[in-house]
């Protein structure tokens, strides 16, 4: 190994940090920007019968419903979450989701199981849900199946 | 004297070199080209995500080994020229 060589060795040390520090750095700028990303419903969604996940990348959001209480969980933990049920007019009623035990649980009493208790049903919903650095949101139906 | 700053400037060529390639990795690969890469495959990773992980450290190591062996060229252009 030539002196060169052991000069080189040397250095690349400290330029691993200053990458690590500069990747960092980046990273929470990136972070920083509000994005907006769009949620899609993984198969078909029926809230009522506990089977409604709403995917983008590895972000999923699970919506139930259960005694009138509709829930919404997610992988990563949220800043707030809101569930609009929209009508057929296109009217929109907003239910602020309230934080259940940890910021993966949210839930809040709505309309929706007395919309879609039997089976065929179908009613849009719209999801807000807030991270840092990003807004989640989605628009889609829910229909019950049995 | 002359002979010296031909040597330095060659040696600043080669440090640049190292360093442009250093950022295009680390930077470009790891970071900012990240999501295009990872729509690439590379035995079951995501490339940007290899990149980032394990793919910038071998250029590293590579750099590394070039570099010494562009300066030991350079060492011994520069002894035959001085002799």
């Amino acid at each position: 190994m030539n002196k060169h060589m052991k000069v080189a060795f040397m250095v690349a040390p400290f330029l691993a940090i200053l990458g690590y520090v500069g990747a960092d750095f980046y990273n929470e700028n990136q972070a920083a920007k509000t994005k907006i990303i769009q949620l899609v419903p993984e198969g078909h969604c029926d809230i009522i019968n506990q089977s409604c996940v709403l995917k983008s990348g590895e972000f999923k959001v699970n919506v139930s419903d259960e005694g009138g209480v509709t829930e919404v969980n997610s992988t990563f933990p949220l800043d707030s979450a809101t569930l609009f049920l929209v009508d057929k007019d296109n009217n929109m009623t907003a239910y602020p989701l309230g934080m259940q035990k940890s910021p993966y649980y949210w839930r809040s009493n709505t309309q929706l199981r007395s919309l879609v208790s039997n089976k065929g049903d179908s009613y849009k919903l719209r999801l807000i849900a807030k991270i840092k650095g990003g807004q989640y949101i989605s628009e889609f139906y829910t229909q019950t199946t049995k | 004297m002359e002979n010296k700053e031909t040597y330095w400037s060659e040696n600043i060529r080669i440090i640049s070199i190292c360093l442009a390639i250093w950022f295009v990795v680390s930077f470009g690969f790891g970071l900012i080209l990240v999501e295009p890469l990872n729509a690439i495959h590379l035995g079951g990773y995501k490339l940007g995500f290899w990149f980032a992980q394990q793919g910038a450290i071998y250029a590293f190591l590579v750099l590394i080994f070039w570099y010494g062996h562009k300066m030991n060229e350079l060492d011994k252009k520069y002894d035959e020229g001085n002799k």
